[in-house]
């Protein structure tokens, strides 16, 4: 009988009650033939393998994550709730040592929304990686945490809310921005004025393969990793660069992911995007189990899987090889980035499409430039539907003069403000304030 | 009138029932070697001055299986294991006659590998040349495809006196429990063949001409005519029979927690609204998991003969149990000695426990009375936090769907019951340590007997169809037909239900359709290219274990006969 040499626990929830639509990609069937490729392999039979139920998110642990406009009831269904409280459960599991590791099964996605929302983009709601990590370091303190984002998609939404947080290392690896949605995720973006590195980005060439993407794992991700230590690995494990997903053009395989999660020993991996439903998934999704159980993997394969087919051209390989030393060398000097500043505040200006919902959002942020602190962040944004509002974030470690300065911005946002919602980490104050 | 009989593992109980009355008892000591005799002195004891024909139904609860498997009187099976890729069959080997076949199903049942002709009859003829008759045929995906199970059955024909077939033993996925479940079944089949004959010959010498069933671990029966099919599933019925004789003795419409206190171990079942609870895939056999349904008990080492330790000061009451209790001449102090000292029993010489308690005591400086209450205390610490940790576990047992997290309702245990020997003497510790209504019924002597008796065939089975493919599949029952593209969901569970009545009815069992519980119906859009191909249904369908009566009040002045 086989047995876990790290123990794991996997919160497996297929929402086979909820889809976007009848015949979106997320739909009640999407995990369906991964539950029985899990029954029918045993997997929760092997010991050091649990099962669990995930637990529910609150507002509180949403709006500790998040500036959801016009309010968290707006913008989360109990389906976001439940999804981002697997990726919770998954924490807990850990932290408190039940398990070694955990894999959050959920589903919905969250790895497209942004810190400001307003509505759903490429197929997400709320961050649940991120709301579980806030709520991470609300019950057990400030931690170092990687992200390894190992989506096809650029996980633009993870960047965008830890863009100017030096405690959190967000590293994408996807398929190339030209080429698919959600068109960005290049090396240049490389993080905040105050965070400069701790962002990386790795896009990779169409058709990448096994090859080509542990190259990129071993040659960059790792000795990233070993530099910055983090206390905490989690990999936002999105299963659709197999060669047989039906919205991306990678040709990466369950071996493939297998090994990826051998070498990463992520702490947590939560599920992303995959929707190669019955070709990939039931594999994928047993393949990384068994890898993060410390299990042997090497019977995993698809029906159809032929290796010497799937192999990367020698060109894509070259490319892949450039493109990973400018990237690893970036993350070691980073170069500074083009930032726009008005007096003391840094400036972005960006309009934000939410496809899915059809939501065009314009976004002014303004990052102070204290010296004390991260500084106070102030995000006014309005969108195709909803007109105007702001964010008040002040940092774990803001400074007095921040904190006077965040909540005066506050309490006088009703005068100008539809709708304004703090965030205040250092006092762990999470509210709202309506317009007078 | 019906008779019960649960064989355990010291005694043999007996009841005849007229109705719900209950009309005799017996309790004898059970013969491991010769089950037969042990039920031949019950009949003869309750069947006294009875009209044995008047007698409908038999359902015994028996050792047999369970006493095979663990004292290794089993037959050799040839396994032959048919898989491909994925975690490898080499993880379930089991007994010396394991095969493995290349071939492969995917999980949609489609074949992606044909079966190895070579590997099939390489294993065919290992079996043949080393005498082999009995064999398991395992699959992997084959509830969703038995097409190669069906290849290697073939491939046995004339050289097998039985073969357990894996699609046929359950809808349930799981390659691992699949492979188990069917040596076992295959392992036990000729002892059970053998005692079901010297069985019935016996029934006929005492002119009973009831039918006679075999109860399981789900607390339910099989006719006998399945038992020699699928002789596994009386495996642990015995504490199936006690959780079903609480059933039949008492008032179970709450959530309760019940407790069957022995010598060595307490068993511990949870009911849900009056319904016992069952293990979600199947109960494990030496450790290995199986597919055979099962309610779930789960035993822990505290009961009256537990052994108590003195570690550093730290008292503790088993798991040991190195005899019976001093009380009645074991060999060390036990918790029942406890409980004598403490002045909450007389049980058996209280003088030994006594002795046996002041000697521990004095070899580590306490007071027997201090030593005897630290003792007790430790075993009512271990029987909460198991209680307690069973039900967190069952309260928070994965789900699947938002309407289940949303909605699903705790279970809030409103009363105890405990049976069993040292039942009466742990009443009101456990009222007192639980804050529960703690109720010993009458008669729990023989519970497990009357249990027996009053269950009633339970049953199950797994239906699915994919409109895509146009087929429907019901494993179980060895169906795979085509289905029209337009097959609803409705239509799907009144065929489960019609399904496993005419099955139930053609084992001789009458069984009124809405007694068939439908525990599972889903309907998933199937979508490939971005347009509705079809629809992935799946069906449950039921008998859970019942009692078809419950016994009458002021039955408890019966007398229990012993052996003549």
């Amino acid at each position: 009988m086989l047995k876990a040499t790290t123990p794991l626990g996997v919160i497996f929830f297929p929402a086979f009650d909820w889809a976007i639509s009848p015949t979106h990609p997320e739909r009640e069937e999407r995990l369906l033939y991964t539950q029985d490729q899990f029954r029918e392999e045993g997997l929760f039979d092997i010991e050091g393998i649990s099962e669990h139920r995930p637990l529910l998110a609150t507002d509180q642990d949403i709006m500790r994550a998040h500036f959801c406009f016009p309010s968290v009831e707006a913008i989360c269904t109990e389906s976001h709730r439940i999804s981002a409280g697997g990726a919770i459960q998954a924490a807990r599991l850990v932290l408190e040592r039940e398990t070694r590791r955990a894999f959050a099964l959920v589903r919905p996605p969250g790895h497209h929304a942004m810190k400001v929302v307003h509505g759903n983009r490429g197929f997400c709601n709320i961050n649940i990686e991120a709301v579980m990590i806030e709520w991470i370091r609300e019950h057990y303190g400030r931690k170092r945490i990687a992200i390894v984002d190992t989506d096809c998609h650029h996980g633009d939404g993870t960047q965008d809310v830890y863009w100017h947080d030096p405690d959190v290392l967000f590293i994408s690896l996807h398929q190339d921005g030209r080429t698919l949605y959600p068109g960005s995720g290049f090396p240049y973006e490389n993080g905040g004025p105050h965070a400069l590195g701790k962002t990386v980005n790795l896009p990779l060439p169409p058709q990448t393969s096994d090859n080509g993407y542990l190259y990129a794992i071993e040659q960059v991700v790792l000795p990233i990793l070993a530099d910055f230590k983090p206390d905490l690995i989690i990999n936002s494990a999105g299963q659709d660069n197999h060669y047989s997903d039906p919205i991306t053009n990678m040709q990466f395989s369950a071996q493939g992911y297998a090994r990826l999660n051998e070498l990463l020993k992520p702490d947590i991996a939560v599920l992303e995007g995959g929707y190669s439903i019955k070709g990939a998934l039931p594999y994928v999704n047993l393949g990384i189990c068994l890898a993060m159980a410390g299990c042997d993997y090497s019977g995993i394969r698809e029906p159809d899987y032929n290796r010497a087919a799937l192999r990367e051209s020698p060109e894509i390989m070259e490319t892949i090889k450039q493109t990973c030393a400018y990237v690893l060398d970036s993350y070691f000097h980073p170069p500074m980035g083009d930032f726009e500043k008005q007096g003391e505040y840094f400036i972005r200006e960006r309009k934000i499409y939410y496809d899915t919902d059809g939501i065009l959002e314009k976004q002014r942020e303004e990052l102070k430039d204290c010296d004390q602190c991260r500084g106070l962040r102030l995000i006014k944004t309005g969108s195709s539907h909803l007109l105007p509002c702001l964010g008040v974030e002040l940092p774990i470690d803001c400074c007095p003069t921040c904190e006077r300065e965040g909540h005066e911005a506050f309490a006088r946002s009703g005068k100008e403000f539809l709708i304004s919602q703090l965030l205040d980490q250092k006092n762990k104050q999470f509210r709202y304030l309506a317009k007078e | 009138m019906r008779i019960g009989i649960d064989i355990g593992g010291t005694h043999t109980d007996g009841v005849l029932l007229d109705g719900n009355r209950l009309v005799a008892a017996a309790k004898v000591p059970t013969h491991h070697d010769n089950l037969l005799e042990s039920i031949n002195q019950v009949l003869q004891a309750i069947l006294v001055g009875q009209d044995p024909v008047r007698v409908q139904t038999l359902n015994l609860s028996t050792t047999l299986t369970t006493n095979a498997i663990v004292t290794g009187k089993t037959e050799p099976v040839g396994m032959l294991v048919s898989a491909g890729p994925g975690i490898a069959p080499n993880h379930y080997r089991i007994g010396d006659h394991y095969h493995l076949v290349y071939g492969s199903l995917d999980h949609l049942g489609t074949e992606t590998s044909a079966v190895d002709e070579q590997d099939l009859e390489e294993a065919v003829a290992a079996c043949r040349d080393q005498g082999v008759k009995c064999f398991g045929v395992a699959s992997k995906f084959s509830p969703r495809n038995p097409a190669h199970e069906n290849l290697m059955i073939e491939a046995l024909a004339g050289h097998a006196d039985f073969i357990s077939c894996g699609h046929l033993l359950s809808g349930q996925l799981n390659f691992g429990r699949r492979i188990h479940t069917l040596y076992y079944n295959s392992a036990v089949w000729r002892t059970f063949r053998a005692f079901a004959a010297a069985l019935a010959a016996s029934l006929k010498g005492f002119q009973l001409q009831a039918e006679v069933n075999i109860l399981k671990a789900d607390g339910g029966t099989m006719p006998l005519a399945r038992a020699l099919e699928m002789p596994v599933q009386s495996i642990f019925s015995g504490p199936a029979a006690s959780v079903m004789g609480i059933l039949a003795t008492t008032r179970t419409d709450q959530d309760l927690i019940v407790l069957d206190i022995g010598g060595t171990t307490t068993d511990i079942a949870v009911f849900a609204g009056g319904q016992p609870l069952l293990e979600r895939e199947g109960i494990a056999i030496e450790k290995r998991p199986t597919l055979v349904r099962a309610i779930r008990v789960e035993s822990i080492g505290i009961g009256g003969d537990s052994l108590i330790r003195v570690d550093e000061g730290r008292v503790t009451v088993g798991p040991q149990r190195i005899g019976p209790c001093m009380a009645t001449g074991g060999p060390a102090p036990s918790l029942m000695d406890a409980f004598n000292i403490a002045g909450m029993a007389a049980f058996g010489d209280v003088d030994r426990s006594r002795q046996g308690l002041a000697a521990l005591a004095a070899e580590h400086r306490l007071v027997p009375e201090q030593l005897a209450q630290a003792a007790i205390e430790a075993a009512l610490d271990t029987l909460a936090a198991k209680i307690n940790a069973l039900v967190g576990e069952i309260n928070t047992k994965p789900v699947y769907t938002i309407h289940e997290i949303l909605t699903d309702r705790e279970i809030v245990p409103a009363r105890l019951i405990a049976i069993g020997g040292p039942a009466a003497v742990f009443k009101q510790l456990l009222a007192d340590r639980l804050g529960l209504e703690v109720n010993v019924p009458p008669l729990y002597e023989v519970a497990n007997a009357i249990g027996a008796a009053l269950t009633r065939t339970t049953s199950h089975l797994s239906l699915t169809v994919d409109t895509a493919r146009g087929r429907l599949s019901v494993p179980m029952l060895g169906i795979f037909r085509p289905i029209a593209r337009g097959y609803t969901l409705q239509e799907a569970t009144a065929e489960a239900q019609k399904l496993l009545a005419a099955d139930l009815n053609q084992a001789g069992v009458g069984m009124p359709a809405d007694e068939i519980q439908i525990t599972q119906a889903d309907a998933f859009n199937m979508v490939d290219g971005g347009y509705t191909s079809g629809k992935n249904i799946r069906v449950e369908a039921q008998v859970r274990p019942a009692v078809v009566g419950r016994l009458e009040d002021g039955a408890a002045a019966i007398r229990i006969a012993g052996p003549a």
